[in-house]
């Protein structure tokens, strides 16, 4: 397929993530900030500010209102909600006709009704979290339209792939932001980074210990049975380009992903309960933004290449 | 929202003399505490309400949060969980108090369940009458001197309090058997804040949703298991049980099992789960059912529900019950009275929460003096709970008063009275949007495992019909999300501290296009 | 009198059964009139049994067969001495109010909770006058059995005291629950009694019978003086006597659940068939007891 069309759905991928992200990040904080602390039990630092420093924003201070309003519905800030959907609309638009119908209908909708501050009663203080909501519904809508109506084809592996790696990428912002450095983190808990990625149900089948800061990281990062953790979203990102990829033997990102996927395996088992996890959160990022530039090479030669912003 | 809708909230609320209400005045003005939330409500206005409540209606009955009436004739149908939409808010400093009266009271009863099946010595010195504790419907004879892990008997309490007109609270009622309505707790206070997050507005409220991890802490601390983690499960007694929402809740909550009886067998004194991986040990039990169906063999013989032998892997010491069995003991209606005694006796203190004036009718003077004041006093039975066969003497009419006076007089150590409480109110909506008082009562639930954690919240049980004290649920009864704000004021919120090293900014996909690349000439002109 | 005792249990299921939970209260106890010399118990299929004494001091031995079985045995020896009772005292109904009364009786004095509302009693109270709490006591080893047809079958183990006064027969049990009912209405505190009964013919020298677990009364009789303490005094309103030497208790409690001999229970939906058989032996020579 053309690299242009490649790339547009690796974005496309990336930015419906991103969006529900947000949300569920943005719900996740809004829900905690309206109470107060726990008596008994200390929380890991993830508060407004924290979801702006996760979105790399660290020089503005605003106060908790002002960085969920950004975080949600201002056209103005790129890192918003408003602003990853409306992206992903533009890509969606681009690539009509290899998604389905119904998939740009729903792109299409969620991105009418954000804008313009949304719907009528999303007036603040609660109006963010409304936006949230309705985001993490339409994209979890999205997903499951292009599961069910897109050819299991090159396509879908792009979109799929941009998806994963920004999942990834955006729980280990999560973790980064949020976890506290060293042994401080032993009995702080973590329940609102569950809350955040919408594991918190799964982490409760999967592990016995209470939702702490280290259990936690250690399940959000390698937890190959919650399809959310890093571990897993690398797994099935190898899956995507294995599946994509002309030789997949001598490719690039291709033998990236893998040596990762064998390296979070070996530190799930090599790393003794409670060791310090924010340098692997840092190391795993890095990798992942190798992998994108390796991607970018690959299979989008000369259409565009992925930076940074400003 | 026009300024007439605004104003009607405030001014058509009066509070009902002589009783507290505990977001206004007497005079109509709010509370200090209350001002803020005031506005709010205002500011939503009875169409506000009204439409929150359609949303809540929607939420409930989506996730399932709904409990049964019976619309007679053998019909019964789901209706949402009546959650009224005003919070009740309690200060910092009440709160401590409370909670300090609680925990006080906690532990006397759980030292009380000992001595009951053990030394007795608060029999012995002549402050409980043997006779009353052994004519307990809930005195377990079967586990007579069984001491369980770390002595803790009452691994889950919930108090049932009221605010009297003088603003004292006083225990109206203890619940150490199988408590229930922490799930409502919980559920009330997400729904608050998905449905109207703009009354949190200027308010820190105590967060509850660590309720699940503290009884777990607890149900782990107290598990005989010394090599693995402890394999705790929660055991319901089916989903026909009224409760099983709360059991499925906790359950959830806590990751662990929901079992049911056909699920647990004993076998040579240990308890075990059958799994599809042959059986496998459970350490702790939360049973959500009373003891007379936990094991035929010991209890009821009748009923072959339960587990046969648990008792004996109980006795045996490889499985801790929460709560254990025989608890019942401590909060039968005629144990009551003595709960002070307790305190005075066992802690060597004096109580922080006072009971209400209550009669024993097992004195035939009292009993005299009771049955010529039937109209003005509320008579309970002693070994019941959950409101059943309580008949509130001023709300009574003649016919039903007689019919307590012969229950009365046929067995009268099988009830108690008690002078009736004026509880206090708090501002509920009506079904035009309008608020309008009704009382309220509190319970607070208490964890025991290591130490006594108690959730800073509660259930706050609203009777929903006007002038209406009984505020069960399964009578009508409503709850109202029950808010104990944090000392200190806004300012002092700092947010919490960032991590040091930061992930860089997002990246974001940026388009190879051609980009021209020309030199400007630029030429200085030589003229000027 | 020195009796061994044998009680054997065998119960067969017409299909294999599982997890069969076990609980028996069947050890003599050792009191001021009796001594259990010697206890063994065997079962088959063979368990690990587990003993504590329960509320009421009475032992019991606990046991589950966990694997599945068709058939299963428990098989009770005991030895036993007991010595003649001493002679009941005498105490005046005022007595029955001391606090040193009130204290021994406890929560034997108690209505029976849970049952239901009994009607028809008046005829039996009335019968039952007498100047003495030990005359009442002696007078309803009398009345009951007059009253009322000893009429194995005619009731079940989880009969009430109202299906006797509906029926007028019983059992041991029925019998013996009825009079605690009598005497705690009339402020006697009573317990009910598990035991064995030497229920030989009383002139043949006869030195072994086969008889049943027997179900007799202990009523609390305040002391001749009143001011001493009370004291049990067993009674059989079945056999219309106090009890003596020919009385080998087990151990006391409210009513019968309190002191069942065997209670279990089993997976499987087998039905089971009981043969049960105690075997009592006079061990001491014939002629001291006639003595």
């Amino acid at each position: 397929m053309l690299a242009r069309i490649a790339h547009e759905l690796y974005w496309l991928g990336r930015n419906l993530a991103r969006a529900e992200f947000t949300a569920r990040a943005a719900e996740a904080v809004f829900q905690s900030e309206i109470q107060g602390t726990t008596e008994s039990l200390s929380s890991v630092s993830f508060g407004s500010g924290g979801l702006l420093a996760m979105l790399g924003d660290v020089d503005e201070q605003s106060s908790s209102g002002e960085a969920l309003g950004q975080l949600t519905l201002d056209p103005e800030h790129p890192g918003s909600m408003l602003a990853s959907v409306e992206r992903a609309r533009e890509g969606a638009r681009t690539v009509r006709d290899v998604i389905s119908a119904e998939m740009w209908e729903a792109i299409n909708t969620t991105s009418l009704r954000l804008r313009g501050g949304g719907q009528p009663g999303w007036s603040a203080p609660a109006g963010p979290y409304y936006a949230s909501q309705y985001v993490k519904e339409r994209t979890a809508l999205i997903w499951g339209v292009a599961n069910r109506s897109m050819l299991r084809d090159e396509a879908k592996c792009f979109l799929d792939a941009g998806g994963l790696i920004e999942t990834s990428d955006m729980v280990l912002r999560m973790l980064r932001v949020a976890l506290p450095p060293g042994d401080s983190a032993a009995d702080v808990h973590a329940l609102i980074l569950l809350q955040a990625v919408g594991g918190f149900h799964a982490y409760l089948r999967a592990v016995t210990s209470p939702p702490n800061a280290h259990p936690v990281a250690r399940f959000l990062l390698f937890e190959r049975a919650y399809p959310d953790s890093v571990a897993a979203c690398v797994d099935s990102l190898h899956e995507a380009f294995m599946a994509a990829d002309v030789g997949p033997r001598n490719s690039k990102p291709v033998l990236r992903v893998s040596r990762l996927a064998a390296d979070l395996d070996f530190q799930r088992r090599a790393l003794p309960e409670g060791a310090e996890l924010t340098g692997i959160c840092e190391q795993v990022q890095g990798e992942l933004t190798r992998i994108d530039q390796d991607v970018a090479e690959r299979y989008f030669a000369g259409a565009a290449s992925a930076g940074e912003r400003r | 929202m026009g300024s007439g809708v605004q104003t009607r909230v405030a001014e058509t609320y009066h509070p009902h003399a002589p009783f507290r209400d505990e977001l206004f005045e007497p005079d109509g003005t709010p509370r200090p505490a209350a001002v803020a939330l005031v506005h709010e409500l205002r500011r939503l206005g009875p169409e506000g309400l009204m439409e929150a409540g359609r949303r809540r209606d929607a939420i409930f009955m989506q996730q399932g949060i709904t409990f049964e009436t019976s619309g007679g004739a053998g019909s019964s149908h789901e209706r949402p969980f009546p959650l009224d939409l005003v919070p009740r808010v309690l200060s910092g400093e009440e709160w401590r108090a409370i909670k300090r009266g609680l925990a006080q009271r906690i532990r006397a009863l759980n030292h009380f369940v000992d001595d009951v099946y053990h030394a007795r010595e608060i029999v012995r010195e002549g402050l409980v009458p043997w006779r009353l504790v052994a004519s307990c419907s809930h005195f377990a004879r079967a586990v007579h001197g069984i001491r369980p892990p770390g002595g803790v008997y009452t691994h889950v309490a919930g108090c049932d309090l009221v605010r009297h007109s003088d603003g004292s609270w006083k225990v109206i009622e203890d619940n150490v058997r199988i408590p229930s309505g922490i799930s409502y707790v919980l559920e009330n206070r997400a729904a608050m804040a998905r449905l109207v997050p703009e009354l949190f507005g200027s308010y820190r409220v105590r967060r509850v949703d660590h309720y699940p991890q503290l009884l777990l802490g607890a149900l782990r601390a107290v598990a005989p298991s010394a090599e693995s983690e402890a394999t705790v499960v929660v055991w319901t007694p089916g989903p026909a049980n009224p409760a099983y929402f709360e059991h499925a809740f906790l359950a959830r909550q806590m990751g662990v099992e929901l079992v049911e009886a056909s699920d647990l067998v004993v076998r040579d004194d240990v308890l075990y789960t059958r799994t599809t991986r042959g059986l496998e040990r459970a350490h702790a039990v939360y049973r959500r059912l009373d003891d007379d169906f936990v094991d035929p063999l010991e209890f009821r013989p009748d009923s072959l529900l339960g587990v046969p032998g648990l008792v004996r892997a109980y006795r045996a010491g490889s499985v801790a019950i929460a709560n254990a069995f025989g608890t019942g003991v401590a909060d039968d209606k005629a144990i009551y009275c003595f709960v002070p005694e307790m305190i005075r006796f066992y802690l060597g203190e004096e109580p922080i929460l006072d009971n209400v004036r209550t009669y024993l009718l097992s004195d035939p003077e009292v009993l005299e003096h009771v049955l010529e004041r039937l109209a003005d006093l509320v008579v309970k039975p002693t070994g019941e709970s959950g409101g059943k066969g309580v008949m509130i003497g001023p709300h009574a009419d003649e016919a039903e008063i007689e019919r307590m006076r012969a229950l009365i007089q046929a067995d009268p150590e099988r009830w108690i009275a008690q002078d009736v409480v004026r509880l206090s109110t708090v501002p509920t909506v009506a079904a035009d949007g309008t608020l309008v008082p009704r009382h309220v009562d509190l319970r607070p639930f208490a964890v025991f495992g290591e130490r006594i954690d108690i959730v800073p919240g509660a259930l706050t049980r609203v009777a929903l019909e006007e002038g209406s004290l009984i505020v069960n649920s399964s009578r009508g009864g409503g709850s109202k999300d029950t808010w104990v704000l944090e000392d200190g004021d806004d300012a002092d919120r700092a947010g919490p501290p960032i991590a040091d090293t930061l992930p860089p900014a997002l990246p974001d996909l940026r388009y190879g296009a051609w980009v021209g690349q020309q030199q400007q000439q630029q030429q200085g002109s030589l003229g000027d | 009198m020195h009796f061994a005792i044998r009680y054997l249990t065998d119960y067969e299921y017409d299909a294999p059964v599982t997890d069969n939970l076990n609980a028996l209260r069947v050890r003599p106890a050792t009191t001021s009139t009796q001594r259990c010399d010697e206890f063994h118990t065997r079962i088959e299929p063979e368990a690990r049994v587990s003993r504590y004494l329960d509320y009421f001091g009475t032992e019991v031995l606990e046991f589950g067969i966990t694997m599945a079985h068709e058939r299963m045995t428990i098989d009770v020896r005991a030895r036993v001495v007991t010595s003649p009772h001493p002679d009941p005292p005498e105490g005046s109904w005022e007595s029955l109010r001391s606090g040193a009364y009130i204290d021994a009786a406890g929560e034997f004095a108690l209505p029976w909770q849970d049952q239901p509302p009994l009607t028809g009693l008046e005829e039996l109270e009335r019968a039952l006058d007498a100047d003495s709490p030990l005359e009442t006591l002696q007078l309803l080893c009398e009345v009951v059995p007059e009253r009322f047809e000893y009429r194995p079958g005619a009731t079940y183990v989880g009969s009430s005291v109202s299906d006797l006064l509906e029926l007028r027969a019983g059992v041991c049990q029925d019998f013996a629950h009825l009079s605690l009912v009598l005497l705690r209405r009339r402020g006697i505190a009573a317990r009910y009694v598990s035991g064995y009964l030497w229920a030989a013919p009383a002139d043949e020298g006869t030195d072994s019978v086969e008889v049943d677990t027997h179900a007799w009364l202990e009523a609390l009789l305040p002391s001749s003086d009143g001011g001493g303490e009370p004291v049990w005094v067993g009674a059989d309103p079945t056999n219309r006597k106090l009890a003596d030497e020919t009385y080998v208790k087990i151990g006391h409690g409210r009513f019968y659940a309190d002191v069942p001999p065997v209670k279990g229970l089993y997976l499987g939906g087998a039905n089971s068939e009981l043969m049960a058989a105690v075997t009592m032996s006079r061990l001491d020579p014939q002629t001291s007891a006639r003595a």
